[in-house]
Formats: structure tokens, sequence, C-alpha cells
């Protein structure tokens, strides 16, 4: 199936778990629930806990699918920042200590190479962002990365790659705006 | 717009809806901006834009397959939720209803209500703590109520819920709690009591969910459903 008719298909299974049909939800469960998990699992970094975010995860889904707009989200977009709000909350409020790990901008700049099937339907968008992270400077682009998929705050950061936390939180904004810019470009 | 105004803390305003999506804020922060998201649609705008364009981002975290129970858990509670939204008089006025007028599952339902007042131990004893057990707008399968002693269960059969030769396992969700915990396996066609386990006896209370689920023979070989759950009910007093 091509990207369009796998989005296709995944929007209107939302919109049926809108009017409350739950087979629609297993479709979608069976559709996402991996990408999601592994969503949640970079974050919290503990698997049980990630399956607890998980099933609130999908338990959200289907308490607020009336808020996806297919017109205006695409829905895996959508999922993944459901998905990363919980992860992120339960992050936040775990207070457990964080792997503190240095982020190397050299090795963080490339991404591991996603299943084909798995990124078909990001795949233009992620193009677009990907070219946009490259105008970046590798060290700002590594802090961009990071901080999306370990849900990591500021002062984290800094701690990570060793620099003050008022250069961090500059350039991080310094690297928004550009993005910004080169994504509506 | 210059960049400079932006990079300003003065007005750094301007990026905390980037910030928020990017996950870089801390609880409270997040808390303020969710609570004007609500009032703010330009920022709500913004915060779409960039978990729109963000997303692609996520393609850095490896998919990893969730364990199979997981479905079975969402599934168990959305069904207790299915049933809790059908008020206690529906309920009630539904499983009395049911046991006058369908006169083959009347023995059933006798016994069960035998049960219920011999449990109770008469009209002045305490109410008894039960509940029906059925799909989600269906007819009630099982009709579990907790001893006076509230160390046992008794499950009495209501109506008959499946053919299916797989075993039959009750869970218990106690209030607060997603996870189920297993009380162990019941009879489609005989009246049984179970003994509760003492780590959950504190947990059998009124509104816990009781779940029935479709397991290999022997039980669930996981501690967790794993296979569906086609029945549940909340425990009531009546």
């Amino acid at each position: 199936m091509d990207a369009d008719a796998k989005r296709t298909q995944l929007a209107a299974a939302l919109v049926r778990v809108a009017q409350g049909d739950r087979a629609s939800l297993r479709i979608v469960y069976q559709d996402t629930s991996a990408k999601l998990f592994g969503v949640c699992l970079r974050i919290l970094n503990d698997r049980s806990e990630a399956e607890d975010v998980l099933q609130e995860v999908y338990l959200t889904v289907w308490r607020k699918a009336g808020s996806f707009d297919p017109a205006r989200a695409s829905p895996i977009s959508w999922l993944i920042a459901i998905a990363r709000n919980r992860a992120i909350d339960r992050l936040r409020a775990s207070g457990v200590l964080r792997k503190m790990e240095p982020i190397d901008a050299a090795s963080a700049a490339s991404d591991p190479t996603p299943d084909a099937a798995e990124r078909v339907e990001l795949a233009e968008q992620h193009l677009r962002l990907a070219d946009c992270l490259n105008e970046l400077d590798a060290r700002h682009a590594a802090a961009i990365r990071a901080a999306f998929l370990d849900g990591t705050t500021y002062e984290e950061l800094a701690t990570r790659m060793q620099v003050p936390l008022g250069t961090m939180k500059s350039w991080i904004r310094r690297a928004l705006l550009k993005l910004r810019a080169c994504l509506e470009r | 717009m210059s960049e400079n105004d932006t990079i300003d803390p003065a007005g750094s305003g301007n990026m905390i809806a980037a910030e928020y999506v990017l996950g870089v804020l801390g609880a409270s922060e997040r808390r303020e901006v969710e609570r004007r998201l609500a009032q703010e649609p330009e920022l709500a705008a913004e915060v779409a834009f960039w978990e729109e364009r963000l997303a692609g981002l996520a393609d850095g975290a490896a998919p990893v397959l969730p364990p199979p129970e997981i479905w079975s858990q969402i599934e168990a509670i959305l069904s207790a939720r299915a049933v809790r939204r059908s008020s206690l008089w529906e309920s009630l006025a539904f499983w009395r209803g049911f046991a006058i007028a369908s006169a083959a599952l009347a023995a059933a339902s006798l016994a069960a209500l035998v049960y219920i007042g011999l449990l109770a131990g008469g009209p002045t004893a305490r109410a008894p703590l039960m509940a029906t057990i059925g799909a989600a707008g269906g007819q009630p399968n099982f009709v579990a109520a907790v001893t006076a002693s509230g160390d046992s269960l008794t499950v009495v059969p209501a109506s008959l819920l499946t053919n299916d030769p797989r075993a039959i396992e009750l869970w218990l969700i106690p209030v607060g709690e997603t996870r189920p915990r297993s009380l162990g396996l019941i009879q489609p066609g005989q009246p049984i009591r179970l003994q509760i386990p003492p780590d959950l006896a504190g947990r059998v209370t009124p509104d816990a969910t009781l779940a029935v689920s479709l397991e290999p023979p022997g039980g669930s070989p996981t501690g967790a459903p794993t296979g569906p759950v086609i029945a549940t009910g909340k425990l009531t007093r009546l």
C-alpha cells in the first residue's frame, strides 16, 4: 500500500473510533502500536513504564479521537504527539535519574535507517525535515534530535552536551527559528 | 520579525509552542502551555504546526512490538467503562427483569439470588458487594458476590456466555489500577467459589472491575489476560 492509501486508511479508522467503533481502534492499534511503543520506550527507557503509557495512549485516542481533524493533521503525527506527551509527562512525574550520556553531534546527526514500511507515511515530510536539519549547525541538530527522541529538558541537554544552560537555550531557539523558516519555504 | 527579538528571553513567548512540542520544558511549564492552549487558538495552531512538522524525528526511535496483553487490557478497560455508563438502576432493573422473564435461565438466576441472600445473611446484614458480568450492552452472563467475610467470591452463571472450549478466567481490576489480576478459573455451567488471594483482599471494593477472558487450558500462562475479554462488570453494593 502506498503512503497516501495508508494515511487515508488510518485517518478513516480514527474517524470511526470517534464514533465509538472499537474494531477501528483495534486497527489503529495494530497499525501503530509498534511505532508508538518504540517512541515511548526511547523516552522512558523502562519497559514496564512504557507499557503503562502505551495503554494510556490508546485510551486517550479512544477518548479524544473526535478532536482529530484529517484535514489538518496527518494521523500518525497526531498519534505520535499523544504518545510523546504522555511519555514526557510520565518522565517528568517519575523524577527518576535520566540517562545522561553525552550527546555526540557526529553520531547523533545520522538516523538509524528505519524500515521502509515504517516510514512510508512520513516519507515526504521527513525528507523535508531532514533537509532542513542538515542546514543547521551539527551540534544544534544533534540537540534537537536528542530533545525530541529522549524528551530531555534544557538542563539535561546542557549537561549532556557540556555547555552552559543559556547557551543550550539559545542553540535550541535559534535552531527552531531556522527550522521554521526552512519548513515553511 | 528579527531573529534577535525571538532569541531574546523577553520574546521567548514566540518559541514556547515549539519548545513544548520539542519536549524541553519542565512539568509546570508544560501545564502552563496546556492551560493556554484551550484559550489561545493561535498558540494551538502553532503547536499543531510543530507536531506535524517534527513528527518525522520519531523515525529515530526503532519500532518495538508491545507485549500482546497490552491490547487485552485496553479492551478490558473499555468494556468496563461501557458497563459503567449504564446506571446502577438500569442494570439492576434489567437484571431483575431478565431473571423473571427468562424461563430457561430462571434456575440459574434463582441460584444466584439464593446465594446472594445467603451471603448477605438476611435483610439486616450489610448490603452485599456484587457485580453482574456481561458483554457491553448484552445480558449478564455471571453474577458475582463477595462473601460477608470478604475473603472469597461466589460466581454464578446467569446465561450461557459461550460454547468456546477455552478456559474462562476471572480477573480483578482494582480501583485506580489498570493491570488485571487473576482471581482464578470459573465455569460456564456451575456456580463456583473462589478464594480471593490475600494480596488482593483489600482491593475487592466497590467500583473495582471484574472481567472474564478466554484462555488456554489451565488459564493464562502469563499472569495477564492473553485471550479476548468477553464480559466485564463493576462491583457495587446493593
